[in-house]
């Protein structure tokens, strides 16, 4: 499409070509906003053009994207005054363009105005755009957990050429099988601002209650930002089927079994100014998640809160210190007692470690329950190696850790008050402390090998 | 059962005796439970009543669910759970409890060979009759298997069930036959056991066995329920030899439950 034009700015020239403007008048002081009005001009097989007063922008190689769209992304250029804020404006447009996640390349190219249609002093940006292909497969097999599957995916970007999603993805096992269908649309303008649709059947295997559940349902759920905060509000009806893993599984486990439907409406909100999802360096995160269900159908009927709460600061020698604290508690309503899906579960080496895999907590012959309240804290110290070997490249994807971690997970018994509440969660306390290795895997996934010792360890606890 | 899981029931059962504490789950009696589920349930509390082995009858919304089988009823004695009739049997007869134990070998393959008649022939017939029949399934089995649960769930298993016995039913070659030749079928038999009976107390003279517990189940239970039509108890009452057998077992061992058989007494004597 085109030729090959340079991708990435070079170091802004403080001399740009004379519009009239001197560099000393940069530091003026902004002028107050005028609304550049905005023409749209030519519109025909993939070339879409704006004009305003000064800078006419085109966009090339357009397929199916809908101009509407494209609009609000480049909007931002027609406000720069000078050759350096064009050349700022379009880079961010050009990442916002990325961000919809339906070009596989886009370049930017400024230009004076030519030709008969020029501006006076103007500016042509040029985008040039590759779009995805309409439809990509996937295929994968994974083995794992004495089960192998074989994972088929199929996506389609830009399914009605306003960077909507539909993907499909289906898993067939040797024990199980499981599908599922989302549908993402962001609002044009807004892509903050989106919708999706999921329809799904998973099943999973729990080998710590001994129980197996299979989950079918839909949900449908709606992001938005608000000043800071992002949020989430969501409808999900599931139909779920519990049953009992092996025929040893004890009678509480056994009396579960069966099925039921829970209609539920869950709310979250959620600030990040974290660096990085996976070793954040600075910053903090907080989450507050709260669900009700059974106001709109279905037998479940409950109400659960839970929060995140992280905060992370860099201290001396390139090192991390990160506190994290968690916590939740689910509140039945009306006589019937909770279900053991919906219940916390607590241990293990994403919480609590030194204890086994959601091991903590109320348990009946071996097979773990779950809890209606838990409370869960960790403190963490990153630091590079010791001696940093590989330093600048092999060696930065490892830290060392030192880790105090500690949790309760517990029923409650909702006659009493809060201050009983509290106590029985601060009773049984369980903690461990140890140090190890932790190594980041892309931006994704960490892995961690960890000399630890619990404490507070309880009957029943593995 | 598989011989190795008959093996392992056995061992472990031999270790302790019979618990106060044995109980018996069946679906919801008011509104959930069917007439198969609801004789299949009857027979094993004969059987143990017949014993002299205490159960306490617990009734849950997910008993079919509960069940390692999937059939109803099971028991839950000690750490153990056994579901339906003849595991039930094998059982008790490990911890020393049997009925059958005074029977030689030829009494014993026809006990084995009229049960046989009994699954095969009545309780494929109550099953039939419950769902395979559009206007029984439609005004009474539906609703009450789905009553415990909330819409859309509950149209869902209701018609998964119907679709599942009648495949079985077409399996067992049953799928053909109309609603006549299943109450002659049931008449068939009835006839059958009552010639068997005779005038004797029980099918093997004086000692009740699993084959009493059996046939008082279900034909207790297809006398004293309400279908859409009577035709099928209509059958039954025309042996006078097998109602008296209901009544003396019912009179000897479910006395003192005053309201465990309801209607019972009331609807026996009037025949």
């Amino acid at each position: 499409m085109g030729t090959v034009h340079a991708k990435s700015l070079d170091p802004l020239p403080m001399h740009g070509r004379d519009l009239g403007v001197h560099p000393d008048d940069l530091v003026e002081p902004p002028e107050p906003e005028q609304e550049s009005k905005q023409e749209i001009l030519e519109n025909k097989d993939g070339h879409f053009c704006v004009c305003s007063r000064d800078v006419m922008s085109h966009v090339n190689g357009l397929g199916r994207t809908k101009e509407d769209l494209l609009g609000y992304e480049i909007s931002e250029v027609f406000h720069a005054k000078n050759l350096i804020d064009v050349m700022k404006k379009s880079h961010i447009a050009r990442q916002r363009l990325l961000r919809l996640g339906i070009f596989k390349e886009v370049e930017v190219l400024i230009d004076t105005s030519e030709g008969s249609d020029a501006l006076p002093n103007g500016l042509d940006v040029t985008f040039e755009v590759t779009e995805v292909k309409r439809l990509t497969g996937s295929y994968n097999t994974m083995v794992g957990n004495n089960e192998g599957s074989m994972v088929l995916g199929v996506k389609l970007p830009n399914t009605f050429g306003r960077a909507e999603k539909l993907t499909f993805q289906f898993s067939y096992g040797t024990k199980e099988t499981s599908y599922g269908l989302s549908f993402f649309k962001p609002q044009p303008g807004h892509f903050d601002r989106n919708l999706t649709l999921n329809m799904y059947k998973v099943t999973g295997q729990f080998p710590w209650s001994s129980l197996k559940e299979t989950d079918r349902g839909g949900s449908a759920e709606f992001n938005f930002p608000l000043g800071m905060t992002n949020h989430t509000l969501k409808w999900e009806g599931v139909w779920r089927e519990l049953g009992c893993l092996a025929r040893s599984a004890s009678f509480a486990v056994r009396e579960e079994s069966g099925h039921s439907l829970k209609s539920a409406l869950s709310h979250t909100v959620s600030i990040d100014s974290r660096n990085s999802a996976i070793f954040p360096s600075r910053g903090a995160l907080l989450r507050i998640n709260q669900e009700l269900a059974g106001y709109t159908g279905g037998d479940a009927s409950f109400l659960k809160e839970d929060f995140e709460l992280q905060l992370n600061r860099r201290l001396f020698w390139d090192s991390v210190l990160s506190a994290s604290l968690w916590g939740g508690m689910l509140c039945p309503i009306g006589r019937q007692p909770s279900c053991i899906a919906d219940r916390f579960y607590l241990g293990g080496p994403t919480s609590v470690r030194g204890f086994g895999m959601y091991s903590i907590g109320p348990q009946s012959e071996g097979d773990y329950l779950g809890g209606e309240a838990y409370w869960a804290g960790g403190l963490h110290l990153y630091t590079p190696l010791p001696f940093r070997p590989g330093k600048g490249g092999f060696g930065d994807l490892f830290r060392t850790h030192f880790f105090l971690n500690a949790g309760n997970l517990c029923n409650l018994n909702y006659g009493d008050g809060p201050r009983a509440h509290l106590q029985k969660l601060a009773e049984c306390l369980r903690w461990s402390y140890g140090a190890g290795i932790v190594l980041r895997l892309g931006n994704i996934a960490r892995l961690e090998l960890n000399y630890c010792v619990p404490m507070g360890v309880q009957s029943g606890d593995r | 059962m598989t011989l190795v899981a008959e093996a392992f029931v056995s061992q472990m059962a031999a270790a302790e005796p019979w618990p106060e504490s044995a109980t018996l789950y069946q679906p919801l009696k008011e509104d959930q439970i069917l007439l198969s589920d609801c004789a299949s349930s009857l027979a094993v509390q004969a059987y143990l009543r017949m014993c002299g082995l205490p159960v306490q009858v617990v009734c849950r919304a997910n008993a079919e669910y509960m069940s390692p089988s999937g059939k109803i009823p099971f028991i839950h004695v000690g750490n153990q759970v056994v579901s339906e009739l003849g595991p039930i049997v094998q059982f008790t007869k490990a911890k020393g409890n049997s009925l059958s134990d005074g029977l030689d070998d030829i009494q014993r393959a026809e006990m084995k060979a009229y049960m046989e008649l009994v699954n095969n022939m009545l309780l494929t017939a109550e099953l039939y009759i419950q769902w395979c029949d559009d206007a029984t399934a439609a005004e009474i089995s539906r609703p009450r298997y789905s009553s415990p649960y909330s819409w859309p769930l509950s149209n869902i298993l209701a018609y998964q069930k119907q679709w599942e016995v009648r495949r079985k039913m077409n399996a067992v070659g049953w799928g053909g036959k109309t609603l006549e030749q299943v109450y002659e079928d049931v008449n068939q038999c009835c006839q059958a056991l009552s010639q068997r009976l005779g005038t004797q107390p029980y099918f093997f003279n004086k000692q009740p066995t699993e084959l009493d517990a059996l046939v008082f189940g279900h034909l207790f239970t297809i006398l004293t329920t309400r279908l859409t039509s009577t035709e099928l108890a209509e059958r039954i009452k025309s042996y006078s030899n097998l109602l008296s057998f209901c009544r003396r077992i019912e009179q000897t061992y479910f006395e003192d439950k005053k309201n465990s058989l309801k209607s019972s007494m009331i609807l026996l004597i009037n025949v």
